[in-house]
C-alpha cells in the first residue's frame, strides 16, 4: 500500500501541462491573427514575468492577492457553495483595513495587526450575509454573491469619493496615505514583492492540512461532496456554510488588506478591480479543481500571464489582452476535465463491445 | 416463435454479466424470468430493449434477427418496457404520459384533445380504465403502472417486458395486475415478467426461465413446478435454516410518541399521530407499500427532518426536534434506505466514508487520527469482506454490495444501543445479504434494539421480532413474529384494519 | 429632469427591457431542458461585441444582428458540447466563458478597432426606430408603444412564440417532457441530446440578439464588459418567471422598470453610485420576495467539484 503511484502523479501532472500548452496554442494563434511574431511575443511574456529577479518579484507580488482569494474561493467551493463574491468581499476587506490602519491610534504592529483583523472581519462578514441569505431564505448564493459584488464596489466607491475622501488631496477618489509604520514590510529591497506573500503561502499550506487532517475539514469536504450524506453523518449544514464563508470571505478580505498595506498604502478606488484580482482567483480556483497547493500554483501561473502579457505590450504591438485570451481558454478546457475520463470510458465500452 | 434471444453475452470489463444466454417467448405467453438480484435478469432486458448491447450473441424477432441500438430500435420492433421505476412524467396529464413519442397533430400543434380521447378508446379496447385528463402525480401507483402499460401498448407493443411490476402495488393492485396480464396475453400481447415473487409467478406466467450467475439454469413449465424447486434453482443450495435465539426484550430505547408529519403543501399527513416502541434486545419490523410514510419514519427517528406534533426519545433522552449529530450522540447508528443518496460520497475515499459519524473517537482536539483511522477501518473492511483496491480507492469504485457492506460495517462499529437498518441487503448478494442478517442478529441477541424497514417481506420475516405495518402513514396493525405471515401482513399492507389480527 | 414618474418612464422601460428579456428567455429555454445556463453574461457580451464588428464589416445593421446570433450561436455550441457531450459542470462552464467572452471581447477591441475599453464610430448607423403608423399619434399609447427597435418589438413576440411553442406545439411538449424527466425522455426514445442542444443554441442566438440591441439598439457603441451583470440579472428574472415566458416577461418588466428608474435618478442630487447600486440592490430585494421554488435553485450548488 505505501508504493508511490507514479502513472498517477503523472497522469494528475499531465492535464495541468495539457491545458497550459492548449492555453498557449490558442494564445499562439491569436498572436498569428493579430500579425505578431508568434516567438518573439512568448519570449517578451517569459522576460516580463520571469526574465529578471525583478520582474520575477513583481509576478509573486501580483499573485500574492490572487493566492488569497483562491484559497478563499476553494474553501467554499470544497465545502459545496459557490461563493463568486471575492470582489466585493476583497473590496470592502481593504476599505476596512485601510481605516484601521488610519484611524487605530498605537503605534505601527497594532495599526498593522488592526487592520487586518478589521480587513478580514470586514470581507468574512460581507460574505456571511450571501451565506446567511441562503440559509434564512433560500436565496441562491451564486447570484446573490454576484449582485453583492456590485453593491460592495459601488458603495466604496461613494465613501472613498466622499465622506473618506483624503483631505485636501489632489487625487481622485482615495483615502489619506497610511503612516508608514503600519506598511508591510518589503521581502527585498528594490522589489514590491512584500511579506504578504509569504501569509499567502503559509495560509495555503494551513489550508491544505485544515483540509486533510482536521475534522472540520473532513466535515466542509463531505458537506461539499454530498450534502445528504453529510446531514445524515450530523454534519450540520447551516452552521459549517456560515463558518465556510466567513472563513472565505476572510481570506478575499485579507487579499485585500495585503494590497492596501504592502502595495498602495492606501484605498484607492478601482485598485482591486481594475486588475481584475478576484476574478483571477475564481481562474486560479477553477484551474486547480479548489486544491489549495494547485491554487497557489495556478495564481503564479495566472499572476505571470498578465505581469507578462504587459511585457508584451510594452515591447510588441501584441496587446495585454492576449494574457486575457490565454488565460480564458485555460479555463474553459480545464473546466471540461473530466473530458479525458469521459473519453477513455467510452474507449473503454467501445473496447467492450468489439471484443466479441 | 416470436422472439428468440441466443447466446446472449454481455460483458462488463471481466465481469460476465450474461453468459451465452438462451430465451424465448411465443405469441400470448407470459414468460417469467426469475432470479436472485445480480443473476442477470436486468442486464438480459436491457439488451432485448436497445438500453445494452450485448457482446455476443443474436436477437431474433418474427423470424428476423434484429440489432437494438437504441430503445427507438425496440419500440419499432414491437417491443415495449414497464421500467421498475416508472418513467413517467409527474406534471403531465395521463392522455400526455401515455401519446407521448406519437402524438396527435393538428398542423404543429399538440391535439391534446384527440390525444384524450385516443386514450379513452385505448382504455376501453385493453379494459384499462383511466382518467386521461388526470395529472400522473395524482394518481395512485396502481394506475401510474397501468398508464405505463398503455403506453407502451400505443407505441404497438406485441411483447411487454414487466420489470418487477409489482414491488410497489397493493395486494389488491397486484391481483388486479395479474388478471390484467392474463387478460391482455388472450388478446395476443405476450409478456415477459421479471419477479424475484415466486408465487406471482406461479400463479401468472405459463413458463419459467431461471437465471443465476448470468446462465440460465432452467426453464419450466408453471405447471410442472412449485415454489421450492424454484427457489432451489435460484439460490443453488438449501437456504440455511435459521434460528432466533429468544431474547426477553428490556427496557425501551426508541420510542415515537404520536408524532405527526405534515406534506410540504399542508396536504395529507405523511405520518399521522404514529407511536412505536423498539426495545433493548429485540428487533422491530416495518413492513409496508413503499411511500406509505417508511422514509418520513426513518427521517424522523434519524434527526432529519422535523416533526410538527409528538415526541421522539431516545436512550431515555428527549430528542425531538433535535439535529442528526444529537441523535446520533444519544446513541443512533442509521443504515439508511438509499446507499448513495444518503450512505455516502462517491467521489471520496473509502477511508473518508467509513469514518462519517466516528470523528469523535477517531480525532483527538479537533486533528484527525490518521494511522488510527487506517486500522480502524482495515478492521472494518475485514470483518465484512469488504472488496476494495485500498483505503483510498473512491468509493465510486466499489460495487453495489461491498459499498453496502462498508455502510454496514461503519455502522455496526458505532455499537449503539440503537440501530435502523433501511433496506440494509437492497441490491447485495446471497452472501453479502447473510453477513449483514448474521451482523443485525448479533447485535440484537447482544441487547441491541433494531428497527427494521424493509419491502422485502421475507427479510422482515425472517429477522423481526415484532412487525408493524404503515399505511398513508399510519400504524396499520402490530403482529408478533409468532403470529405474522404473509398474508396478514398484506392484508394490513392494502389497508385492511389491523384490529381482527391483533 | 422633469418628474420621476410619467409615461417616457415606462416607454424607456420597454426598451431597457429588451436585451433583459431576450436573455431571460434564453435562460429560460435553457433552464426547461435542465441546463442553468450561467453563461448569458458572457453571451450577450460577445452579442454586443459582434454586433459592432458585423456592422463595421457589412455597413448593415440587419447583417450585423444576423452575424450576432451566428457568431453567439457558435460559442453557445461550445458551451452545449461541454456541457451536454462532455457532461462537465454546467456552472464551470458557464463561468469559463464569461471569462471568455471577456478576455476575446477585449482582444478582438484592439486587434481590431485598434482602441481600448470603447469603441464608437459616429458614422456608423444603430438599429432603426419604428414609428408605427396611427398607433404613433395616439397620445400616451403612441409614445409608449411606438418608436422602438425592431428587436424591442421582436422580443415581445418572441415571449408569444416561445409560450406557444413550449405549451401547445409537440416539439414544445417533447422539449419540456427531456427537461421534467430525462430518463423516461430517453427510454422513449427521445434524441434528449437534441433537444438540449437545440435549446442551448437558440438560446445563445437569443443572447445575439439581446447583445446586439445593447450595442446598437439603445447607443451604437460598444464598451469592454458593458454587460455589467444584466445576463445575471436576467437569470434572477428567468428563476422569477418559473421558466414561463410570460412568468420572464412580467419579471424582466420588473427589472427593466427598476433600472430605468435607476437612470432616471441619475442627475438628480442622489450620488450615482447610488443610482448605479440601485438595480443590484432592488434586485436582491426582489429575490427576497419572491421565492424561487423550482429546481434551478438546486442547481446554483456545486455538486461535488
Amino acid at each position: 500500500m505505501k508504493r508511490i503511484n507514479w502513472t498517477a502523479y503523472a497522469q494528475s501532472l499531465a492535464a495541468p501541462l495539457l491545458a497550459v500548452g492548449v492555453g498557449l496554442l490558442v494564445g499562439a494563434i491569436a498572436i498569428w491573427a493579430v500579425g505578431g511574431s508568434v516567438g518573439t511575443t512568448y519570449a517578451e511574456m517569459w522576460k516580463g514575468a520571469f526574465g529578471s529577479f525583478y520582474f520575477t518579484a513583481s509576478t509573486l507580488t501580483r499573485a500574492t492577492p490572487i493566492i488569497l482569494t483562491a484559497l478563499g474561493v476553494s474553501l467554499a467551493f470544497r465545502a459545496g457553495f459557490f461563493n463568486l463574491g471575492a470582489e466585493g468581499q476583497m473590496v470592502f476587506g481593504a476599505l476596512a483595513a485601510a481605516l484601521a490602519a488610519l484611524y487605530v491610534p498605537g503605534p505601527g504592529p497594532v495599526k498593522m495587526l488592526a487592520a487586518v483583523a478589521a480587513g478580514m472581519l470586514a470581507g468574512g462578514l460581507w460574505s456571511l450575509l450571501a451565506g446567511w441569505l441562503d440559509t434564512r431564505f433560500r436565496m441562491n448564493l451564486l447570484i446573490t454573491t454576484l449582485l453583492l459584488n456590485y453593491i460592495a464596489v459601488y458603495t466604496a466607491g461613494y465613501l472613498v469619493a466622499f465622506p473618506l475622501k483624503e483631505k485636501g488631496g489632489t487625487g481622485g477618489a482615495q483615502t489619506a496615505m497610511l503612516d508608514n509604520s503600519a506598511w508591510l514590510p518589503k521581502l527585498f529591497a528594490g522589489t514590491t514583492l512584500h511579506a504578504g506573500f509569504i501569509v499567502a503561502i503559509a495560509a495555503a499550506v494551513l489550508l491544505a492540512l485544515f483540509l486533510t487532517f482536521t475534522t472540520k475539514g473532513y466535515e466542509i469536504r463531505m458537506l461539499g461532496s454530498n450534502p445528504l450524506f453529510a446531514a445524515y453523518g450530523g454534519v450540520k449544514r447551516g452552521q459549517l456554510m456560515l463558518v465556510s464563508m466567513l472563513l472565505s470571505g476572510a481570506l478575499a478580505g485579507l487579499a485585500g488588506t495585503f494590497e492596501v498595506l504592502g502595495t498602495q498604502y492606501r484605498y484607492i478606488d478601482n485598485m482591486l478591480t481594475s486588475p481584475g484580482y478576484a476574478w483571477s482567483g475564481i481562474m486560479a480556483t477553477l484551474l486547480a479543481g479548489s486544491n489549495p497547493i494547485g491554487s497557489v500554483l495556478a495564481a503564479i501561473l495566472l499572476a505571470a500571464l498578465q505581469t507578462g502579457g504587459m511585457g508584451v505590450e510594452r515591447n510588441t504591438e501584441v496587446p495585454l489582452e492576449i494574457s486575457s485570451v490565454i488565460q480564458s481558454s485555460l479555463i474553459l478546457f480545464v473546466s471540461a476535465r473530466i473530458t479525458f475520463s469521459f473519453i477513455k470510458r467510452r474507449k473503454a465500452r467501445a473496447a467492450n463491445g468489439n471484443a466479441a | 416463435m416470436l422472439l428468440q434471444m441466443e447466446g446472449i453475452t454481455k460483458r462488463y470489463g471481466s465481469l460476465i454479466a450474461n453468459d451465452r444466454v438462451d430465451f424465448s417467448l411465443q405469441e400470448g405467453e407470459v414468460h417469467a424470468l426469475v432470479g436472485e438480484n445480480g443473476a442477470g435478469k436486468s442486464t438480459l432486458m436491457r439488451i432485448l430493449y436497445g438500453e445494452e448491447q450485448p457482446s455476443e450473441g443474436r436477437i431474433i424477432v418474427g423470424g428476423r434477427e434484429r440489432v437494438f441500438a437504441t430503445p427507438s430500435d425496440a419500440i419499432a420492433a414491437g417491443i415495449g418496457m414497464v421500467h421498475q421505476h416508472f418513467m413517467l412524467f409527474p406534471s403531465f396529464t395521463v392522455a400526455e404520459n401515455i401519446v407521448i413519442g406519437r402524438e396527435p397533430k393538428a398542423g404543429v400543434k399538440f391535439d391534446r384533445k384527440a390525444a384524450a380521447e385516443h386514450v379513452k378508446t385505448l382504455s376501453e379496447k385493453f379494459g384499462m380504465p383511466v382518467d386521461p385528463w388526470a395529472k400522473v402525480a395524482d394518481c395512485p401507483v396502481g394506475v401510474q403502472q397501468r398508464i405505463e402499460i398503455l403506453k407502451v401498448l400505443n407505441q404497438g407493443a406485441k411483447i411487454i417486458i414487466l420489470d418487477e411490476p409489482t414491488g410497489a402495488l397493493t395486494p389488491l393492485e397486484v391481483e388486479w395486475l395479474l388478471k390484467a396480464i392474463k387478460r391482455l396475453a388472450k388478446q395476443g400481447i405476450s409478456f415477459i415478467l421479471i419477479s424475484h415473487k415466486l408465487n406471482e409467478v406461479l400463479g401468472s406466467a405459463d413458463r419459467i426461465t431461471v437465471l443465476r450467475d448470468g446462465k440460465v439454469i432452467g426453464s419450466v413449465k408453471a405447471s410442472d413446478t412449485d415454489a421450492a424447486a424454484l427457489s432451489r434453482m435460484m439460490v443453488g443450495r438449501e437456504l440455511a435454516k435459521f434460528e432466533r435465539k429468544p431474547v426477553v426484550p428490556g427496557e425501551a430505547i426508541l420510542t415515537v410518541d404520536n408524532v405527526t408529519v405534515l406534506g410540504d403543501r399542508g396536504t395529507k399527513p405523511l405520518l399521522d399521530r404514529v407511536s412505536l416502541t423498539v426495545r433493548a434486545g429485540e428487533i422491530v419490523g416495518i413492513a409496508g407499500v413503499s411511500g406509505n410514510g417508511q422514509s418520513e419514519l426513518l427521517q424522523v427517528v434519524s434527526g432529519l427532518r422535523r416533526v410538527h406534533s409528538g415526541k421522539v426519545t431516545l436512550g431515555g433522552k428527549d430528542v425531538t426536534g433535535l439535529s442528526a449529530g444529537e441523535f446520533r450522540r444519544a446513541g443512533l447508528a442509521h443504515i439508511p434506505e438509499d446507499r448513495y443518496l444518503w450512505g455516502s460520497a462517491k467521489e471520496e475515499s473509502v477511508a473518508d466514508n467509513a469514518i462519517m459519524g466516528h470523528l469523535a473517537s477517531l480525532s483527538k482536539g479537533g486533528i484527525l487520527r490518521k494511522r488510527l483511522i487506517r486500522e480502524k477501518v482495515a478492521r472494518w473492511i475485514d470483518a465484512f469482506r469488504v472488496k476494495t483496491g485500498s483505503l483510498e480507492t473512491k468509493a465510486k469504485h466499489l460495487s453495489g454490495g461491498n459499498m453496502q457492506k462498508l455502510i454496514v460495517a461503519r455502522e455496526m462499529a458505532h455499537g449503539t444501543p440503537f440501530v435502523i437498518a433501511a433496506e440494509p441487503t437492497r441490491g447485495v448478494d446471497i452472501g453479502a445479504m447473510e453477513t449483514i442478517h448474521e451482523a443485525l442478529l448479533k447485535r440484537r441477541d447482544e441487547g441491541g434494539a433494531i428497527l427494521l424497514v424493509s419491502s422485502e417481506l421475507s427479510e422482515i420475516l425472517k429477522l423481526s421480532d415484532r412487525i408493524l405495518v404503515l399505511y398513508e402513514g399510519r400504524v396499520a396493525g402490530e403482529l408478533s413474529a409468532g403470529d405474522a405471515t404473509e398474508e396478514k401482513i398484506s392484508f394490513l399492507m392494502a389497508g385492511g384494519s389491523g384490529n381482527e389480527t391483533h | 429632469m422633469g418628474t420621476l414618474l410619467d409615461w417616457s418612464l415606462l416607454s424607456a422601460t420597454l426598451w431597457k427591457v429588451a436585451p433583459l428579456l431576450l436573455a431571460a428567455l434564453a435562460g429560460a429555454l435553457c433552464a426547461r431542458v435542465g441546463i442553468f445556463n450561467v453563461a448569458l453574461e458572457g453571451m450577450m457580451l460577445i452579442g454586443a461585441f459582434t454586433a459592432i464588428l458585423g456592422n463595421d464589416l457589412f455597413g448593415n445593421v440587419a447583417l450585423a444582428v444576423l452575424f450576432a446570433c451566428f457568431c453567439v450561436g457558435l460559442v453557445s455550441l461550445l458551451f452545449a458540447y461541454l456541457t451536454i457531450g462532455l457532461q462537465a459542470n454546467a456552472i464551470v462552464v458557464g463561468m469559463a466563458i464569461n471569462f471568455l467572452a471577456n478576455g476575446l471581447t477585449a482582444f478582438l477591441l484592439y486587434a481590431i478597432f485598434g482602441v481600448k475599453g470603447q469603441y464608437r464610430d459616429s458614422t456608423m448607423s444603430g438599429l432603426p426606430q419604428w414609428h408605427i403608423p396611427v398607433i404613433q399619434d395616439i397620445p400616451v399609447v403612441g409614445e409608449l408603444l411606438s418608436g422602438h427597435t425592431p428587436l424591442v418589438y421582436l422580443a415581445f413576440v418572441l415571449v408569444a412564440v416561445l409560450q406557444f411553442v413550449l405549451f401547445r406545439t409537440v416539439i414544445g411538449f417533447r422539449l419540456l417532457a427531456v427537461g421534467e424527466n430525462p430518463a423516461a425522455a430517453k427510454s422513449l426514445g427521445l434524441k434528449i441530446r437534441g433537444y438540449q442542444y437545440g435549446a442551448v443554441v437558440f438560446g445563445g442566438v437569443l443572447c445575439g440578439l439581446a447583445g446586439a440591441q445593447l450595442s446598437l439598439g439603445q447607443v451604437t457603441l460598444f464598451t469592454e464588459n458593458m454587460t455589467a451583470g444584466r445576463g445575471f440579472i436576467a437569470l434572477v428574472a428567468t428563476m422569477l418567471g418559473q421558466s414561463n415566458p410570460l412568468g420572464v416577461m412580467a419579471s424582466s418588466l420588473l427589472f427593466g422598470f427598476l433600472d430605468t428608474v435607476s437612470t432616471r435618478l441619475q442627475g438628480s442630487s442622489i450620488p450615482t453610485h447610488f443610482t448605479m447600486m440601485f438595480p443590484y440592490v432592488m434586485t436582491i430585494v426582489v429575490m427576497l420576495f419572491f421565492k424561487d421554488k423550482t429546481y434551478l435553485r438546486q442547481s446554483g450548488r456545486l455538486d461535488g467539484k
